[in-house]
């Protein structure tokens, strides 16, 4: 049997990460981890797809509704014009249509630039459809993005490349000088610009989110992906899509058809009431998650942080370890999982370098879109350790 | 405070890891002209997203746009000239053409559709409670990448109950959107560009196409009527130690065949013999009406090469759900649970725990679907042979294949047309589920997983309208 496993299966080896779950389980501790809510969905929200069961809508479907309020909101929001019949494809989730959007543009040997830091799901997909992954790394401590590295990552096999904007695991919203040099390279080389907006309306201090599409001769090489779970906290629905041109939508519609079929359907339907909600629900959610990242800025800068890159975006604070802190990011979260009993994500998952740089290994995530609770409970920790006295290697 | 379930999936997976590059040039196809003269359809027809190879094709839509005039500045016609988004050449076989006409025809002509694969019924109240309570209980956040624990508990003691055998839950099932994703993600983990796969035809259509995305090399053998008993000289001609995996779908999607258990041990040996891995698609397990249905994973030595697939869906009519599973011994559910990380994620989670209390149900749930399908079938074959098609026997799924021929028509395709438009009733041409659409040419596929009453109104059409020539 040996010889029938693949060659994936032969390179297995197991991740620090994984033992750092399960400590963390063992320990109950207090979850700042996650990029996923521990509070509610809103009510109208679930109401709709409760409503939705009831009343039969519970086979395969289609919910053209969806394309219909997306091309709208794409109109209102950016500006562009998009066809809801013809450049839209509904997904399980922003993962599938990322996914499929890859699977549709990529073919064997293609190379797709990645940021890098970033979310670790890109590569495996890019891998799996035969496509190489190259990394461009964004400088520390501000994650600039360098242009004349990125221009010379440009090759002729250069085919996409992929931009998660607001960014996991950063923070980082980039800027529309970003947005054109990132352009200008997709322009010069013909490229595709695959996009992860999923934290699109989670964005701080009047930032706004814009997309790479709406740039000059952007939107016909450009797939949008994004899904209804951070904007909607139902990341357990599965809602995504792709936005693209006629004939790339067309396709990744096609993948879809063939790896899920379709999206859960009451939650298709549901995703109607979502995306028909007010101005006011996106500008409270953004209210809500800026006073938690504002608290949880407080709470590591009490152990000692101090956070050079404040997040512009996303529900994530991506923090260097203090000057003074010896351990790895590996070695500090295992520590404030034992001491403190709060846990959170060691950075060094998220880096992907050639370049040996030792910053790869001095960052921890921290995830705060969790309920008050949750937050002042984690508060009340950290509260602990400082006033103990006792505990060096977390409180600098 | 609450236990915090700690789901990092995305780091548990190894990375990076790389296909070993394929011993075999990998398949290039020409650019297909399909894509460069693009989707000429108009936008009329692209309403119908739903359309494809797939059974399911004629899927209700909710709500159809209002918009009359397509927002967009594009220009509805694409031009051959050079697109930025080229498509890849591994997607030129996933064509929409004939399904588009065929599902616009229906709905011009009123016509009764008995060609999507799903019910025009739902599923019963005890499961939809249960996904409303997971929902009203916040189950609404990313469940674990495999499965929600009690969820792949209820799937490893159904799975007992069912074929005898004892699974780990934890290391042997893998939750997925819907067996369709059962099956990509086990392509996509398992199989190696260049890799051999057999497959019988007719098969449906997914097969095929994540086989293309795996960049397998396809052998086919084509199940012929009446019986569509499998070839067994063929068989061993095909299989040989070069060949990877055999994909098995039983019961059987068009035909209704279930795989006698001789069958399954002629090709057992034969896969033990060349070291050959199985993929079987038993979605229709329970409806399984003329003889028991056998998991080859129960045969003797079987288990450690096998992947058995199933789902929610056809068992308890809610086919848009997306609930499905694959189990398999832990070095294969490695693979497949890879692929399943980068595929989707994770799995809907209510839905989940709906399906923990659907797979608990009572053996007189699953008792009544079978009588009831059983009626069912009986109205629609009885009709389908008074009207004068030659009905082929149909053991289990809910499907019925005929030869349409006594009524004149060139082809499964041609015979589909008329049927709609001068009948008003919806069949599937069988020749998409063959590598070679020749073989399916006499062939139509009728369902029977609607209400009875549409099932008689259109018996009654077909006996009024559809005359031998």
């Amino acid at each position: 049997m040996e010889g029938k496993l693949s060659s994936v299966a032969k390179n297995f080896t197991p991740s620090p990460i994984q033992e750092l779950s399960q400590l963390a389980q063992r320990c109950n501790a207090i979850n700042l981890a996650e990029g996923f809510p521990d509070f509610p969905a809103p009510p109208c929200i679930k109401e709709a797809a409760v409503s939705a069961i009831n009343n039969d809508f519970n086979q395969y479907r289609h919910v053209q509704g969806i394309c219909d309020q997306l091309a709208l909101k794409m109109k209102k929001t950016h500006g562009l014009d998009v066809n809801p019949l013809t450049d839209i494809a509904i997904c399980c989730g922003q993962s599938e249509a990322f996914a499929a959007a890859i699977f549709s543009i990529i073919n064997q040997g293609d190379e797709v630039l990645l940021f890098d830091p970033c979310y670790e799901t890109y590569e495996g997909c890019i891998t799996l459809a035969g496509g190489i992954p190259v990394y461009v790394a964004l400088e520390p401590p501000q994650w600039t993005l360098d242009p004349e590295k990125l221009m010379r990552s440009f090759t002729s096999r250069t085919k996409a490349i992929v931009l998660n904007s607001p960014h996991n695991p950063t923070g980082k919203v980039f800027s529309r000088d970003e947005l054109e040099i990132i352009a200008e390279g997709c322009r010069r080389w013909d490229c595709v610009a695959i996009t992860d907006e999923v934290y699109e309306y989670i964005t701080y201090d009047n930032q706004k989110h814009e997309t790479i599409a709406k740039l000059p001769g952007m939107q016909e090489r450009t797939i949008i992906t994004s899904s209804l779970s951070k904007t909607f906290s139902v990341t357990g629905w599965r809602i995504g899509w792709a936005i693209a041109p006629a004939s790339a939508a067309s396709t990744i519609q096609n993948i879809h058809i063939r790896i899920t079929d379709s999206a859960p359907a009451p939650f298709q339907e549901a995703a109607l009431t979502a995306l028909r909600s007010p101005i006011e629900y996106f500008e409270t959610l953004r209210g809500v998650y800026e006073l938690k990242r504002d608290f949880c800025m407080k709470l590591l800068g009490s152990v000692g942080f101090r956070i050079q890159f404040k997040p512009q975006g996303s529900l994530f604070l991506f923090a260097e370890l203090p000057k003074d802190c010896l351990l790895s990011d590996v070695e500090y979260v295992e520590e404030l999982i034992q001491q403190a009993g709060v846990v959170v994500v060691p950075g060094r998952g998220f880096f992907h370098g050639n370049e040996s740089c030792k910053y790869q290994k001095r960052y921890i995530r921290v995830a705060f879109c969790k309920s008050e609770a949750t937050l002042n409970a984690a508060a009340q920790k950290f509260g602990e350790l400082i006033n103990a006295k006792a505990c060096p290697k977390i409180v600098y | 405070m609450q236990a915090a379930e700690c789901t990092w999936t995305h780091f548990e997976m190894l990375r990076p890891f790389c296909f070993k590059s394929p011993s075999t040039t990998p398949l290039f196809f020409n650019f297909s002209k399909h894509f460069q003269k693009g989707y000429s359809d108009s936008s009329f027809f692209r309403s119908n997203w739903r359309i494809s190879n797939y059974p399911s094709f004629m899927a209700t839509i909710s709500s159809v746009s209002t918009h009359k005039d397509p927002v967009s500045t594009h220009d509805a016609t694409p031009n051959i000239t050079h697109q930025p988004v080229q498509v890849a050449k591994r997607m030129e076989k996933f064509k929409t053409t004939i399904f588009t006409q065929m599902s616009m025809l229906a709905i011009k002509h009123g016509a009764i559709n008995l060609g999507q694969g799903f019910p025009n019924f739902d599923g019963p109240d005890f499961v939809k409670e249960a996904a409303i309570q997971a929902i009203k209980d916040g189950k609404n956040q990313y469940a674990r990448g495999y499965g929600v624990p009690d969820f792949n508990n209820a799937i490893a003691a159904r799975f007992k109950k069912d074929t005898g055998l004892v699974i780990d839950p934890e290391k042997e099932v893998t939750v997925t959107s819907g067996c369709t994703e059962a099956i990509a993600a086990t392509m996509l983990g398992l199989i190696d560009p260049g890799d051999e796969v057999i497959l019988f035809a007719p098969f449906y259509d997914s097969y095929e196409a994540t086989l293309s995305m795996a960049g397998a090399k396809v052998k086919c053998i084509t199940l012929r009527p009446p019986d569509f008993a499998v070839p067994i000289d063929e068989l061993k001609s095909t299989i040989s130690k070069n060949t990877r995996a055999i994909l098995i779908n039983t019961p059987h999607n068009p035909t209704g065949k279930m795989f006698t258990r001789e069958e399954l041990n002629t090709i057992a040996l034969l896969c033990i013999e060349n070291d050959v891995l199985v993929f079987t698609d038993e979605v229709y397990d329970k409806l399984a009406f003329e003889m028991d249905h056998i998991s080859m994973a129960s045969l003797p030595g079987m288990y450690e090469r096998t992947v058995t697939m199933n789902s929610l869906g056809k068992t308890f009519s809610l086919t848009g759900w997306k609930i499905g599973w694959a189990i398999a011994p832990p070095h294969l559910t490695w693979g497949v649970r890879q692929a399943h990380s980068f595929l989707t994620f994770a799995t809907s989670t209510p839905m989940q725990y709906a399906a923990t209390v659907a797979l608990q149900a009572p053996d007189s749930y699953f008792a009544e679907l079978k009588t009831d399908y059983m009626a069912k079938k009986a109205i629609l074959v009885q009709g389908l042979k008074d009207v004068g098609f030659k009905v082929f026997p149909s053991s289990g799924t809910y499907f019925v294949v005929v030869d349409h021929t006594r009524f004149g028509l060139d082809n499964d395709i041609a015979f589909c047309e008329y049927l709609i438009k001068e009948v008003g009733v919806v069949a599937i041409p069988t020749s998409v589920f063959y590598l070679n659409p020749e073989d399916g040419k006499n062939l139509v596929r009728f369902t029977f997983c609607k209400d009875e009453e549409t099932l008689r109104s259109a018996v009654e059409r077909m006996k009024e309208k559809l005359k031998k020539k």
